[in-house]
C-alpha cells in the first residue's frame, strides 16, 4: 500500500507546481520556487508530470552560433559573409552532398564565418519563434518533398538525418511509423507537443504518408501517457489510415529498430534500415516541422526542448520550451529556465542515456532535445571499475568520462553480446533492443579483472540482468544515468519491476505491444492491413512440400517452421 | 549469455537456466538460456543453484507459468509442460574429463530405421547421408557407432585396397655387450671398440668428454645424469631406403644418451630426469628402455653455458652417433642365420574408407628442443635436417618412415611427456591407425612447435592447408610437453576443424597441463596422463602416448566421423573418465584394454617424494 501513499504525495506536489505556474511573471515564479526550494524525492512518474511549458523571451549573451554541421552529412557551405545583414528564415548555408539547408534563426548581422559556424549578432530580444514566422520557403506547397528539403529539416529525435533525403524513399503501401515514444526519461517536449499540437501533428503524418506513398500511419506512444494518447485519439476522430500503437515503459522502446519490431513484428538486422520492413520511422517533432514547412513555408530554425536538473525554480521537474531559436547558447536557455542552482557536476545535452556533456557556451542545434544540469559527482577515491558498454546507452568514451568524473580507475571494458558495430566506425547498434542476451559472463569477467565497481550503460532489461549477478559477485553497480536520476529525485535504474509488455485494457482502435503468448486484445496482428509488411498468413490446408530428392541421391528435408514435427525413416 | 540454437542442441541435457528475466507466458527458446559453460563459475560464486532444474531439451518449447529473473533455473513447476528431450540427441555415453580429456565409447544407432522428431522449431534443415540411412543395418553389431558409420561408408564405394609399400624388420638378439678391440657382433654378443669415445669426442668441438658404460638389469640402481635420448640400434640393409625395404635391429639393447656441462649443470636443468635409473625411468614406454634392456650409456660433458643453446645438445647427439654408427656398420655384416624374428609392416591405402591423417607436433623451439627429420639410417644423424632449420613447417611422412626411425629426437625438459627417438620407432598411434582396416590412413604430418607465437600460427595454417589438400575427413593431432606448445597445438586443431574435418587432440593435460588456450573445435581430447597426481613428475616417458591412448583416440575419431558427439569435459581433471571409457571400449570390442603401469610401480626417489607431496 506504500505505492498508494506515494501517488497521493505526487498529486499534492503537482498541485503545488500548478499553482506556481499560474503566476504571471517569470520573476514571481522564481521567487515562489525559491521559498519552497525543499528537495522532495519524487518517483519517475511525478517528474514527467511536473511539466512547465513555456513560450517566452530569451536574453542572448553574445552572438547566435549556427553550426555548419547540424546533423548527418558534411558541414554546409556558407552563402553569407561577415557584415551581411540577415533576416530570420534566410538561407545562410547550403549542404555539400548529404546534408540539409541552414537558415538564420534571427534578424541581425553576420559577425564571423568560420569552418565550423556562422556567428550572427542580433539586437532584438529573442522570443520563441512560434509556428508561423518566418515564411521564407520558395517551393510551392503542392511540391511537398521540395518544401521539406528546402526547409532544412533533419531528424529531431537526435539522429539528425536529412528529412528531405529520408522522405525521398518511397514505401509504397507501407508504413509511416511516428516515433512519439520519447523513451529517454526526463525529456517531455514530445509529449507536450502531442497535446498542444495534436491536430497539426496528425496533418504532418498525412503529409509524410503522401510524400512516401505509405498506406498506413502508426503513432507509437508509451501506454503510460494516458493524457497524450487521449489528445491524439481525439485528433484522429474520423481518420482511418492512422492508428496509435501502445508501448510498455521500457528503455529503449524508441530505438528505430525497436519501433519497427514493436509496431510491425519484424526484427531488423543491425545493418538493415526500416525500408526492409517497407516502413520509415520519423520522430514526432520532425513530423510537426514537415507540417510547418508545407503549410506555412517555414524553415527549420527552432527546436523544442526540455530543461531539467539543478535549475532554480524547476524543483525536480522539467521545463519544456517550444521553438527555441537554433544557435542560442546553452547558458541562455538555462538562464531563461531559472539559472543553475549552486554547484553542479556536468551539463548534459540530450537525454540521460544518450546525451553528451556540453559547455555553457555550446549552441542549441536542430537535434538538441534536452539540457540537464546534474549534481556534483561523488568521489570514489580511485576505486577499480569495470565498464559494461551497451549499444543503447552511453558509449565507451562516455562511460570512461563518467568513470573519471567519479574518480574511478577503469580496469576492464566489456561489451554487451548484442552490441554490434556493423560499419566498423565505432557506432554500435543492438541486435535486439530492450531484450537482454544475458550478462553473467561479462560481470564475472569484470570481477576477475579485480574491479569492485561496475559502471553500465545498459537498457532496462539488461540492467535488470546485471542486477542478477553483479551484486552477488560483490560488485557495486553504477548506471551511467545515476547522477542524472539522482539530481531530479528519480529512482536510479536497477531492477526491472514492470512488464516488457503492455498489460490491461487499451483504448479502442489502438494496437499494443502485447505478450505474444497472451490472448489479450490489441496485439499487432489484430489490426488488419492489406499488403505491407504485417499480416503474413499461411495456408495450412495445402500439403507442405518439405522433401527434395537430389540427383546425387541425397534427400533434403527442410521444415521452415512448425510444431510436433515427426520424420520417420523406415526400410 | 544466451546461446545459439546449434549450441543449445549440443547442450540439450544440461540444466536450463534463464539468462535474463523472462515473463510468465514466454515460450522458451535458446534465446532464453544461460550458457552451461559458465555454470561452474556461477555455482562456485554462489550466484546459481541448479537443484531441480529441468534440462534445456525439456525446457525448449515450454511456456513459462511465472515470471523469473536471470540466473534462475527452470523448475518443473515453472513451465506448462516438460518437453520430451528433442531429436538428434545422439548422446555419447562416456563422461569426459578436464580442460582436455577423453572419451572413446559411443552409443549405437538403432539399426534400419531413422526417426527424427522435432517438438517445435523454425528453419530446420535435415540432411541425411544415404550411407547412414541405407547401410547402418549391415554394420556389425556390438561395434561402436563410429565403426558402424565408417563401414557403411565403405559399403557405398567399391574401392579396392592397395599396398603402397612394405617395411621388413629383421631382429637380432643381443644378450651381452662387452668392450673389445673392434666393434663387432658375435652370436648374441656385441663388442664395442675400446677408445672409440675419444674419436667421438674429437668430432665435436663443443663436446669435451664422453664416457661409455654398459648397464645391465642388475645395475639399474645406478645414478645417471639427465637422459637426453633413448635410441634403437638399427640399420638399413643394402640399398633399402628409410621407410621401406629391410631394416636390421638389435633386440634387448638400446643407446642411452645422458649428459651435463663441464661444470655439472644438467642439459635442460629445469625439469630434468637425473637420478637413479630405476627410480626415474618408466620402463616399457614406447619412448623408453624396456625393463631388462642392456643400456649402452653415453655420458657427455659439453662446454659450459651451451646446455641451453642449440649447438650444445646437437653436438652431444652427433658425438654419440659416431658410436652407434659403428655398431650399425657391424650390424650390416651379420648373417641372416642370426635373425630371431621378422616383422612385416604394410602401408595399405583403402580408397572409399574415411581418410585420416595423423598430425604429430614435435618440439622446435630451438635451445635443446629440436628434431632431426629423415636421416639416412634409422634414428641416425647423417642426411637429416633439423626441423628448426626447416622453420617447423609441416613435413609429410609415410607411417612406415615413422616406424623406421625418421625422427631423431632432441628432447630435454619435461621428460615425462617428451617423445624420445625410440617412441617413433614404435609409435602406438601410428600402429593403431596402420592396422585399422576401417579407415584409409593417409600419412603422418610432422610439424614443429616454434618459439614465437606468430610463427606458431604460420605453421598451424600450413597444417590446415595440408589436411585440406589431402582431403582427409578426420585427423588426430598429438603433441608432447605442455604449456607453450599448447598454443600451436590448439591452433592446429582449429585450422583443421574449421575446414570441416573431424579432429581429435592428444596431449598430456591432467592437472598440471590443462590447456592454456582453446577454441570451439577442441571438443574431442585424449589425455595421455598416466601419473597418479596428474602432473609432470619427471619420470622419463611416464605421460607419453601409449596403446591405451591410441585406441581411445582412434575410436573417438571414428565416432566423430560417424556423426556422434563427445561429451564435454568436467571442470576438474577426473581420472575416472579415462577408466570408464577404457571399460566401455573393452566391453564393446570384447578386447580388454590393458593399462600400463605408472610411477607407483617404481621405487620412489627422494626427489619424487617431494614432488608428490607438493602435488597433493
Amino acid at each position: 500500500m506504500a505505492t498508494k501513499k506515494k501517488t497521493k504525495a505526487a498529486i499534492k506536489a503537482k498541485a503545488k507546481a500548478t499553482k506556481a505556474k499560474a503566476a504571471k511573471a517569470v520573476k514571481k515564479i522564481k521567487k515562489a520556487v525559491k521559498s519552497t526550494a525543499k528537495k522532495v524525492k519524487n518517483d519517475a512518474k511525478k517528474v514527467i508530470k511536473n511539466v512547465k511549458q513555456t513560450v517566452q523571451a530569451f536574453k542572448t549573451s553574445g552572438d547566435i552560433v549556427l553550426l555548419l554541421k547540424q546533423g548527418v552529412g558534411k558541414p554546409c557551405v556558407p552563402c553569407v559573409k561577415k557584415g551581411d545583414k540577415v533576416v530570420v528564415g534566410q538561407l545562410i548555408a547550403k549542404p555539400q552532398g548529404l546534408g540539409a539547408n541552414l537558415h538564420s534563426s534571427v534578424d541581425g548581422v553576420v559577425t564571423k564565418v568560420t569552418d565550423a559556424a556562422i556567428f550572427i549578432k542580433s539586437n532584438k530580444i529573442l522570443s520563441s519563434l512560434g509556428q508561423i514566422v518566418p515564411k521564407t520557403i520558395k517551393a510551392k506547397k503542392d511540391d511537398m518533398l521540395a518544401c521539406v528539403t528546402e526547409a532544412g529539416i533533419v531528424g529531431m529525435g537526435g539522429a539528425g538525418f536529412p528529412t528531405g533525403v529520408k522522405l525521398s524513399t518511397e514505401v509504397k503501401d507501407g508504413y509511416v511509423l511516428v516515433n512519439a515514444v520519447e523513451c529517454e526519461p526526463i525529456l517531455a517536449h514530445n509529449m507536450a507537443q502531442l497535446v498542444r499540437y495534436s491536430n497539426e501533428t496528425i496533418k504532418g503524418v498525412h503529409y509524410v504518408m503522401k510524400i512516401t506513398k505509405a498506406k498506413h500511419g502508426i503513432i507509437a506512444i508509451k501506454q503510460k501517457h494516458k493524457e497524450e494518447i487521449e489528445a491524439v485519439l481525439k485528433a484522429l476522430k474520423g481518420i482511418t489510415d492512422i492508428h496509435v500503437h501502445l508501448l510498455p515503459d521500457i528503455y529503449p522502446m524508441g530505438e528505430e529498430r525497436a519501433v519497427v519490431r514493436e509496431c510491425l513484428g519484424k526484427l531488423l538486422d543491425v545493418n538493415e534500415l526500416p525500408s526492409a520492413a517497407n516502413a520509415i520511422v520519423i520522430n514526432v517533432e520532425t513530423v510537426l516541422r514537415v507540417y510547418e514547412a508545407i503549410e506555412f513555408g517555414r524553415p527549420a530554425v527552432s527546436k523544442n526542448l526540455t530543461v531539467s536538473g539543478k535549475i532554480k525554480g524547476i524543483n525536480n521537474g522539467v521545463k519544456v520550451f517550444y521553438d527555441v531559436p537554433i544557435g542560442l547558447k546553452v547558458k541562455d536557455v538555462i538562464e531563461a529556465a531559472g539559472g543553475i542552482d549552486g554547484k553542479y557536476g556536468e551539463i548534459i545535452m540530450g537525454g540521460p542515456f544518450m546525451g553528451k556533456p556540453c559547455k555553457l557556451d555550446d549552441p542549441i542545434t536542430k537535434t538538441t532535445g534536452g539540457i540537464i544540469v546534474t549534481e556534483p559527482f561523488k568521489d570514489y577515491k580511485g576505486a577499480k571499475v569495470g565498464l559494461l558498454v551497451c549499444a543503447c546507452g552511453a558509449n565507451e568514451d562516455r562511460l570512461k568520462d563518467i568513470a573519471s568524473k567519479y574518480n574511478m580507475k577503469v580496469v576492464d571494458v566489456e561489451y554487451c553480446k548484442q552490441a554490434k558495430d556493423p560499419k566498423g566506425n565505432g557506432v554500435y547498434k543492438c541486435e535486439n533492443p530492450g531484450n537482454c542476451p544475458g550478462q553473467a559472463l561479462k560481470c564475472m569477467n569484470i570481477k576477475k579483472a579485480g574491479a569492485t565497481e561496475i559502471l553500465i550503460s545498459n537498457c532496462s532489461d539488461c540492467t535488470n540482468t546485471v542486477m542478477g549477478s553483479a551484486p552477488g559477485l560483490g560488485l557495486n553497480v553504477h548506471h551511467a544515468t545515476d547522477h542524472i536520476f539522482e539530481t531530479v529525485g528519480m529512482e536510479v535504474q536497477r531492477h526491472l519491476k514492470k512488464s516488457k509488455f503492455v498489460e490491461g485494457p487499451i483504448p479502442e482502435g489502438c494496437t499494443a505491444s502485447r505478450n505474444p503468448e497472451s490472448n489479450e486484445p490489441g496485439g499487432i496482428n489484430s489490426v488488419s492491413h492489406a499488403g505491407g509488411a504485417g499480416g503474413v498468413s499461411a495456408d495450412y490446408s495445402k500439403p507442405y512440400v518439405f522433401r527434395e530428392d537430389s540427383p546425387e541421391g541425397e534427400i533434403l528435408i527442410s521444415i521452415e517452421s512448425g510444431s510436433d514435427i515427426s520424420v520417420k525413416w523406415e526400410d | 549469455m544466451s546461446i545459439s540454437a546449434e549450441y543449445a542442441q549440443e547442450h540439450i541435457n544440461d540444466p536450463a537456466v534463464l539468462c535474463c528475466r523472462r515473463e510468465a507466458g514466454t515460450k522458451l527458446s535458446h534465446h532464453d538460456f544461460e550458457d552451461p559453460a559458465i555454470f561452474d563459475d556461477l555455482v562456485s560464486s554462489g550466484l546459481l543453484k541448479l537443484d531441480g532444474a529441468i534440462t534445456i531439451g525439456q525446457a525448449m518449447g515450454a511456456t513459462l507459468t511465472k515470471t523469473l529473473d536471470s540466473l534462475n533455473p527452470v523448475l518443473k513447476d515453472c513451465v506448462d509442460k516438460v518437453q520430451e528431450a528433442a531429436a538428434p540427441a545422439a548422446v555419447s555415453s562416456a563422461p569426459a574429463a578436464p580442460a582436455s580429456s577423453n572419451q572413446g565409447a559411443t552409443t549405437s544407432v538403432a539399426g534400419g530405421k531413422l526417426k527424427i522428431h522435432i517438438g517445435e522449431g523454425k528453419g530446420i534443415d535435415l540432411e541425411i547421408p544415404m550411407g547412414l540411412a541405407g547401410g547402418a543395418g549391415a554394420a556389425g553389431t556390438g561395434a561402436s557407432a563410429g565403426a558402424a558409420g565408417v563401414s557403411s561408408g565403405a559399403a557405398a564405394s567399391a574401392g579396392g585396397e592397395k599396398v603402397v609399400r612394405t617395411l621388413t624388420r629383421k631382429h637380432y638378439n643381443i644378450t651381452e655387450v662387452k668392450r673389445g678391440k673392434e666393434t663387432k657382433i658375435e652370436g648374441t654378443t656385441l663388442y664395442i671398440r675400446k677408445g672409440i669415445e675419444e674419436e667421438a669426442v674429437a668430432t665435436q668441438e663443443l663436446v669435451h668428454d664422453l664416457k661409455l658404460d654398459i648397464i645391465t638389469k642388475d645395475k639399474y640402481h645406478t645414478y645417471s645424469e639427465t637422459i637426453m635420448d633413448t635410441q634403437p640400434i638399427a640399420t638399413k640393409e643394402g640399398d633399402s631406403e628409410l621407410g621401406s625395404g629391410v631394416t636390421r635391429v638389435l633386440d634387448n639393447v638400446v643407446m642411452l644418451l645422458t649428459g651435463t656441462t663441464d661444470e655439472g649443470v644438467q642439459i635442460g636443468e629445469f625439469g630434468s630426469s637425473e637420478g637413479y635409473l630405476d627410480e626415474n625411468v618408466m620402463w616399457g614406454r614406447p619412448s623408453c628402455p624396456d625393463y631388462g634392456d642392456i643400456l649402452i650409456r653415453g655420458t657427455v660433458k659439453i662446454e659450459n653455458k651451451k646446455n641451453m643453446e642449440r649447438p650444445g645438445p646437437l653436438a652431444a647427439h652427433k658425438a654419440f652417433d659416431v658410436i652407434t654408427q659403428e655398431i650399425r656398420m657391424a650390424l650390416k655384416e651379420l648373417d641372416d642365420s642370426l635373425v630371431v624374428n621378422t616383422e612385416k609392416f604394410d602401408q595399405v591405402r583403402r580408397p572409399g574408407k574415411k581418410k585420416v591423417a595423423l598430425v604429430k607436433e614435435i618440439m622446435g623451439q630451438g635451445a635443446m628442443h629440436d628434431n632431426l627429420i629423415l636421416p639416412v639410417e634409422p634414428v641416425g644423424v647423417l642426411g637429416a635436417h633439423p626441423n628448426v632449420d626447416l622453420c617447423n613447417v609441416p613435413v609429410v611422412c609415410s607411417p612406415l618412415e615413422v616406424l623406421d626411425g625418421c625422427i631423431h629426437a632432441l628432447t630435454c625438459i619435461g621428460p615425462a611427456s617428451k617423445e624420445q627417438s625410440r617412441h617413433y620407432w614404435r609409435e602406438p598411434m601410428v600402429l593403431e591407425l596402420l592396422h585399422d582396416k576401417e579407415i584409409d590412413f593417409a600419412g603422418v604430418i610432422f610439424v614443429g612447435s616454434p618459439q614465437i607465437n606468430s610463427e606458431k600460427f604460420y605453421v598451424s595454417r600450413r597444417v590446415g592447408m595440408t589436411c585440406e589438400a589431402m582431403d582427409v575427413e578426420g585427423a588426430i593431432v598429438t603433441t608432447e610437453g605442455f604449456g607453450n606448445n599448447h598454443v600451436d597445438f590448439t591452433s592446429h586443431i582449429e585450422q583443421i576443424g574449421m575446414r570441416g574435418i573431424k579432429v581429435v587432440g592428444m596431449s598430456f593435460c591432467a592437472k598440471q597441463g590443462a590447456l592454456v588456450t582453446g577454441n570451439k573445435y577442441i571438443e574431442a581430447m585424449v589425455d595421455n596422463n598416466k601419473s597418479e597426481a596428474g602432473i609432470e613428475n619427471e619420470i622419463l616417458g611416464n605421460n607419453t602416448l601409449c596403446p591405451e591412448d591410441a585406441v581411445r583416440a582412434d575410436l573417438m575419431l571414428k565416432a566423430l566421423m560417424a556423426g556422434e558427439s563427445v561429451k564435454k569435459p568436467e571442470k576438474e581433471w577426473n581420472p575416472n573418465v579415462k577408466s570408464q571409457n577404457v571399460e566401455l571400449i573393452s566391453n564393446v570390442t570384447g578386447k580388454p584394454v590393458e593399462l600400463v603401469k605408472n610411477e607407483t610401480s617404481l621405487p620412489m626417489s627422494e626427489k619424487y617424494k617431494k614432488k608428490y607431496a607438493n602435488a597433493k
